[in-house]
Formats: C-alpha cells, structure tokens, sequence
C-alpha cells in the first residue's frame, strides 16, 4: 500500500461571526468591551486521508466548508483543533498570480512569484523555460504584467505554480479560467503531474471535470464529511442529494 | 528559535521581495534612484533655512574633527531618524496592505516587514554614501576607519526600527487607528529627539528646572529615556564627532535592539496564525 501524502485527523474550525466588529480603539474604549460575536464552526471533526500520488476532489454546496478546508490544507488557516499531517512539500494555488507585482515584468514576476510559493533561485532558473513555454507569454515577458490581458495573467500564475513541483499541490477553483486550449494544456499538466508521483488536492464545482481528473473525492456538507470514495458514485450521490433539495 | 529556522530558510523570499519593493518603487520614473535623495534633501534645505539662518542656531563643534555645521550636523542625525520613521510609518501598514497575499499563499509573514526594512535600509545606505562624501568634502577624515562601526550601528538601529514595525503592523490589524497613531506619534518622536537642535540645550534647560516635583529626577532624565536619542546620539559621535561612542552607550542602543525585536518576533510567531482571519 502506498502512504499517504496527507492526513486531516478530526479538525475543527471556528470562526467568529461578529455582529459589532471593533476596529478602532475609540470603540473599544466607550464600551468597554472589545467586541459581540457568536461562535460558527466551519468544520466539525473533518478526517480525511489522502493517498500518495492521487488526485482527490472536495465537492460540496457553496458553504458547506469545502473552502475552508483548503485554506487549511493551504495553511493559510490553522485548525481550531486537530492536526494536518503532510509527507512531503505543499503549495498551494488558491488564486492565480497573488503577489504578482503589476509594475514589474513577467521575467521579474516569474522570480517574485516562484520564491513566494517556496521556490529556491536555483530551481526557477531551471524551470523558466518550462514556464514560459507552457504560459505562451514568450513575446511578452519583458513588459510589465500590468499590460497583461487577463489570460495571460492567470496562464503565467498557473504555469508558475504548476512548475513549483511540490509534493502535494493544494488547488482552488482554478482551471475554469483560461481558454479551452489551456485548459487542455492544464488537465495535460496535472496528468503528468500525476504521474510523477505528485499528489494533487482539488476544489471544483465543475462535476465532468472532477469526475475525469480526480481518484477519489470527498463529499463535504455543513462542517462534516458526508462521504468519501471512487469519484463516480461520490458524484452521483452528491448531485442526486442536490436535485432533491 | 523554530521562528529563526523558518526565517533563514525563506531568505531568498526576502531577497525578492526586498527587490520588489526597491525596483517596483522607482519603476517609469525618469530620475529613478535618486528620488530616495529628494526627500531628505528638501529636510535639509528646510531645516537648515529655519534654523541656522533664521533662529541662527550655533552648531557644536566636533570633537575632535572640528567640524562646524549645521547643515551636517542635522544630517548626522536626521538620515537615521529619517529612515527609523519610514519603517515604522510605512511598517504599521504592511500586513494590512498585504492581505491579498496573506490570505492566497502560505510564507513566514515575518518577511513581510522584513523586505520593507531592508528595501528602506538600501536607500538608507545610498543617502549615508552621499553624507561620508560631503564629510570628506569638510575634511572629517577620521570618519574613514569608522565606518565599519556605522555600518554596525546601522544595522542595529534595523533590528530595532523592525522590532517596533512589527508590533506596530499586529496592532493595525486589530485596531487600524494605530496607522493614525503611528504618523502623530512620529511627530511628537521626531521633536523629542535631538535631531534639530543639540541635546546641550535640553541640558541646560533642565538644570535650571532641577528636580522634577522635589524629587532628583529631572528632565533631561527623563527625556534621555528616548531610545531614538541614544541611536541618534551614537551616530551624530561616530560621523559628526569621528569618535567610537562609549561602551555604556553602546549597551543600551543594543539593549533596546534586542528588546524591541525579541517583541516583534514574540508577537508575530503568536499571531502569525490568524493573521488571514482577521483581515
């Protein structure tokens, strides 16, 4: 049996919902109190195990948590309890090209952008052709990124992100941007992606496209795993679920 | 110490994004660079107008340089004050001004201050550059062996300019007035520290005062209390006076150094993780 790449053991996840935020010291020095809020709990006791070199899905109602869940996989969010386990390098690709610098250019960016996502100096010089082959922004690297049209933007995003080759690549909604022939190109990446090895963590409301990348898939419902398995039947479950709502 | 291991390891990041903030600053200006000169210049021009030609305000002499200037003399420690205060005062705001990063990608948020210190500490040096020529130009010689010692004063007063933005930029996440705050306070700071006029004239001031309210604390204990005096004290001995400054001195712009980064990194490895929530 292969390892796992990544395992959530029971994680909760508490958000405050504030019904008066106090931002400002004024406020909080005329009440006397900081601020009311009452307890959300995004994510109930969410496991999960994730194997080695799989692709796996998280499908769910807007709201359900998914999201969530991938902004702790991202560690951008830190469980409220519980613990996330990795065996490997992780990376994350939630929006395309956050940390782009508008009046920098796409040479300058694809060095800015790599070593946000963790990467060393060495291994961009050793991929930058990777990148600029696979975004087809060759003619127009020098030019700052703010004359951009936004495909090209979010292909140079994408393809840095892809070319960071972490062990486990934790993925948003993403690949609905771009034109068809990049989409193409992308589901291409992450094949080989796959088949490097790599573990791939994905969030999609587009079904068809779970449904052809993914091994196995997570159902996510309100804070809580609703069931987790083969991609197809977690598929038909969820949108017979959805239909009878 | 874990906190350290993760900051050395993304020192490339930091590398980066100091360079961003360096080259993304002067992009499409036609002077480039040399705008980091315009500002500290117009200070001097002001500064030295009001208070050497219109208060006529004497400088002191140098000891042992024999440098006489006000003009100098102000620098020597205006450029330190002037870069302590943009750190702290574009500092406050660099986690705030950064949530779209913060809330998109994973990275040790220390680097974030940290690329702003250095990118300000880069114009700093060039501005330093500019005051050693104009010292050479007065012929205050003796300022050559010293220079190592000013490039470790230097990054001293860095450690603590960042220490103190670091607690700042935490606080403006909860309270955003602490970005008002901070620009008052820097007002009050920048009077109350020796940069304009010689602290000789506090002293003199306050021993005709005495003892605070009976008590044999005075003023002028109190108003040494500024760490900014100490760093701008040390600086103004090494460039303007071409002495080392003494050793009890030197211990105490190390203290607070040490003081204010151990509080940023305190507050930063606490509340690092939340950070992307309370944006």
């Amino acid at each position: 049996m292969t390892p796992n790449a990544v395992e959530v053991h029971d994680v909760w996840k508490k958000f405050r919902l504030y019904h008066e935020r106090n931002q400002s010291l004024k406020s909080a020095f005329m009440r006397g109190k900081t601020s009311r809020h009452e307890d959300f709990w995004a994510l109930q006791g969410v496991s999960l195990e994730v194997e080695q070199g799989t692709t796996h899905g998280l499908i769910g109602r807007n709201g359900s948590g998914k999201s969530t869940l991938l902004k702790c996989l991202a560690k951008i969010y830190w469980p409220t309890q519980g613990e996330i386990h990795y065996n490997g390098t992780m990376a994350s690709l939630l929006e395309v090209g956050s940390g782009f610098h508008l009046e920098l250019s796409g040479r300058e960016n694809i060095y800015l952008n790599g070593s946000i996502l963790g990467m060393s100096k060495k291994a961009i010089d050793a991929k930058f052709d990777d990148i600029v082959d696979f975004s087809g922004i060759e003619r127009f690297l020098d030019q700052p990124v703010k004359n951009y049209s936004s495909g090209m933007y979010v292909r140079l995003g994408f393809s840095i992100a892809i070319n960071v080759e972490p062990d486990i690549l934790v993925v948003d909604e993403v690949l609905s941007v771009g034109d068809a022939e990049f989409q193409e190109k992308s589901i291409q990446k992450f094949a080989d992606f796959k088949k490097a090895g790599r573990t791939i963590i994905i969030v999609s409301h587009a079904m068809a496209l779970m449904d052809e990348l993914c091994d196995r898939i997570t159902w996510i419902d309100s804070g809580k795993v609703v069931e987790t398995g083969k991609s197809s039947p977690v598929i038909q479950n969820y949108l017979e679920a959805q239909r009878q709502k | 110490m874990r906190y350290l291991r993760e900051l050395f390891a993304s020192r490339e990041l930091l590398w980066n994004l100091t360079q961003r903030e360096i080259r993304g600053k002067y992009k499409r200006t036609a002077l480039g660079q040399l705008w980091s000169l315009a500002n500290p210049l117009a200070a001097i021009l002001i500064y030295t107008f009001v208070f050497s030609f219109v208060f006529q305000l004497e400088a002191p002499v140098g000891d042992p340089s024999g440098v006489q200037n006000y003009a100098l003399f102000l620098v020597c420690g205006l450029l330190p004050w002037l870069f302590f205060s943009r750190v702290l005062g574009q500092g406050v705001e660099i986690i705030v001004n950064n949530a779209g990063l913060i809330q998109k990608v994973y990275f040790p948020r220390v680097v974030l201050p940290l690329s702003l210190t250095s990118a300000i500490f880069f114009s700093w040096l060039f501005e330093m550059a500019v005051l050693v020529a104009a010292l050479l130009i007065v012929q205050a010689f003796f300022v050559i062996p010293l220079l190592p010692v000013v490039l470790a004063f230097m990054f001293v007063l860095a450690v603590f300019a960042s220490g103190i933005a670091m607690v700042a930029s935490i606080i403006n996440v909860y309270f955003r007035d602490m970005f008002h705050l901070t620009s008052v306070a820097l007002q009050f700071w920048f009077y109350l520290t020796p940069i304009l006029y010689p602290i000789s004239l506090v002293e003199e001031q306050s021993e005709r005062v005495g003892g605070l309210l009976g008590s044999p604390i005075t003023v002028l204990d109190i108003y040494r209390l500024n760490p900014m005096e100490t760093f701008i004290d040390i600086f103004r001995t090494l460039l303007y006076d071409n002495r080392l400054p003494d050793l009890a001195t030197t211990l105490i712009a190390l203290g607070w150094a040490l003081v204010a980064a151990v509080a940023g990194l305190w507050m930063f490895s606490r509340k690092e993780r939340e950070l992307a929530e309370l944006l």
